[in-house]
């Protein structure tokens, strides 16, 4: 699904978060927002979504304003898995809260793509790791086939083996379910890893796009100093 | 010029979260009836409420009368009128002290359970993790929790009305010297079911006060620890003062 923003506008109250917001996410390739903490990615995100209302511009999904949500799903920045619900009900949540009993298989199969172990299906959440959430949360994403897959900083708060591990699955996921991807976050290796194209997003402003193999070449004096961790 | 507008600031948003909640009740009402119903997970929150509240409303229900009993005993034997104690004790709690009491100890006990466990889902993102499986946090989170409560407090009344009236006959019998028979024959034959009835329809208007405004202090609550924090004080806080107002104006329609 081709996804098109023209110029997006979002506020809170009097706090203008999005300003002006032009980008597009092409079909089945992984654009990745980069931007500082509280610029505006994660709502820009959740607005995609539909999640958040806003206040003016305009968002095609394949060139229609309105799209049913079923067709997209998410990847929480910790997960948000369901704490009185054991992994594999939360990898099936539909399913499950609906009394639907036969979807055994289809959690066991996901829980191999994701590399989780058999041993965590009966599990809770608060039993398992930081790392191990991620997967549940992708897993979770994943059991709806969805044709847009949202990641909210996918690595946060993972040690640089799990975050390369993560990565690695994320890819390997994208592309062999042909799925748009649309992740946010602050981790460039991560970004030149897993993503197609960029868009670096500062103060609710697009300050930079490009190639994600070239984001280290980039001229953009804020996104420079984004990159090399100097203050703005 | 600020002072001047914190001022106006403090009734806008008053009014402001009193427009809040009135949607959000009125959004109850319209997902009530909306096909979508969890029938297993209302079943279960029915149960575990029930389950984790028989001790406290048990304690609440045998101690409110034994004090009762004592209380009136002081009061009525300076004119010689002991024998109205039976009468008193089952018409208090019928009628006053089961639903407010059982009230007050419910909304400590399950709308702060409630308040903190929304909150933390909201906190954790979990409220957006619904939203994104396509899942509508009213049929979900709210209707089980303010059916439940709203159905399991008319059984706790009636609990706390049987264990009150048995702490009152205990007291009455063992400490005041009362004959037993005499007791529970003035206790059943005083008793009307109106009175009873009263009650009940109390408890069913508190336990839907208690679980929506504990629902609504959950889902509408501030980030981070302090916003769980507040959200659990603010249920607990503004149930109470509800019940407290709410027995007033039930009282006089039932008077």
């Amino acid at each position: 699904m081709k996804i098109e923003i023209k110029n997006l506008c979002k506020k809170f109250d009097n706090n203008i978060v999005l300003k002006d917001i032009s980008l597009t996410i092409e079909k089945n390739k992984s654009t990745i927002i980069l931007g500082q903490s509280g610029c505006g990615k994660s709502v820009l995100i959740k607005t995609l979504y539909q999640l958040f209302n806003f206040d003016s511009g305009t968002i095609l999904y394949d060139g229609r304003n309105y799209v049913d949500i079923d067709k997209f799903s998410m990847l929480f920045q910790y997960g948000a898995l369901f704490d009185s619900l054991k992994i594999s009900e939360n990898i099936a949540f539909t399913d499950f809260i609906n009394n639907k009993s036969n979807f055994d298989k289809k959690v066991l199969s996901l829980m191999s793509d994701v590399g989780l172990d058999k041993s965590t299906y009966g599990k809770y959440p608060s039993e398992i790791s930081g790392g191990m959430k991620k997967r549940v949360g992708l897993a979770r994403a994943l059991y709806k086939n969805p044709k847009v897959i949202f990641l909210d900083e996918p690595t946060t708060g993972l040690d640089p083996i799990n975050s390369d591990k993560i990565n690695e699955l994320i890819l390997k996921v994208i592309s062999k379910r042909k799925i748009t991807a649309v992740s946010i976050t602050h981790d460039i290796k991560s970004a030149i890893k897993t993503g197609d194209n960029y868009y670096f997003i500062h103060n609710g402003v697009i300050q930079d796009k490009g190639d994600c193999k070239k984001i280290l070449k980039t001229k953009n004096k804020i996104f420079k100093k984004f990159i090399t961790g100097a203050r703005y | 010029m600020k002072f001047i507008e914190s001022i106006g600031e403090v009734p806008i948003k008053f009014f402001s979260n009193l427009g809040k909640f009135i949607l959000f009740i009125l959004f109850f009402f319209k997902y009530l009836f909306k096909p979508k119903f969890y029938f297993k997970k209302n079943l279960t929150y029915f149960v575990n409420i029930f389950i984790s509240s028989i001790p406290i409303i048990s304690l609440t229900g045998i101690f409110s009368g034994m004090v009762l009993a004592l209380q009136s005993y002081t009061g009525f034997s300076r004119f010689s009128a002991e024998s109205a104690i039976p009468n008193i004790v089952v018409l208090t709690l019928t009628r006053e002290l089961g639903p407010v009491l059982t009230g007050l100890m419910i909304s400590a006990r399950v709308g702060s359970s409630i308040a903190a466990e929304i909150a933390t889902m909201r906190v954790t993102e979990q409220i957006d993790a619904l939203k994104t499986l396509n899942t509508n946090y009213y049929n979900y989170l709210v209707t089980p929790r303010v059916l439940s409560l709203t159905l399991a407090l008319p059984v706790f009344v009636t609990l706390v009305d049987f264990i009150g009236v048995m702490g009152g006959y205990l007291v009455s019998i063992h400490r005041l010297g009362f004959n037993d028979n005499l007791y529970l024959l003035n206790t059943i034959e005083f008793l009307n079911l109106a009175d009873y009835l009263s009650g009940i329809y109390k408890a069913i208007s508190f336990g839907f006060i208690i679980s929506i405004v504990s629902c609504y202090c959950g889902l509408f609550s501030d980030k981070g620890a302090f916003g769980v924090g507040s959200a659990t004080t603010n249920a607990v806080v503004i149930s109470s003062i509800l019940i407290l107002s709410s027995n007033y104006f039930l009282t006089e329609l039932f008077f």
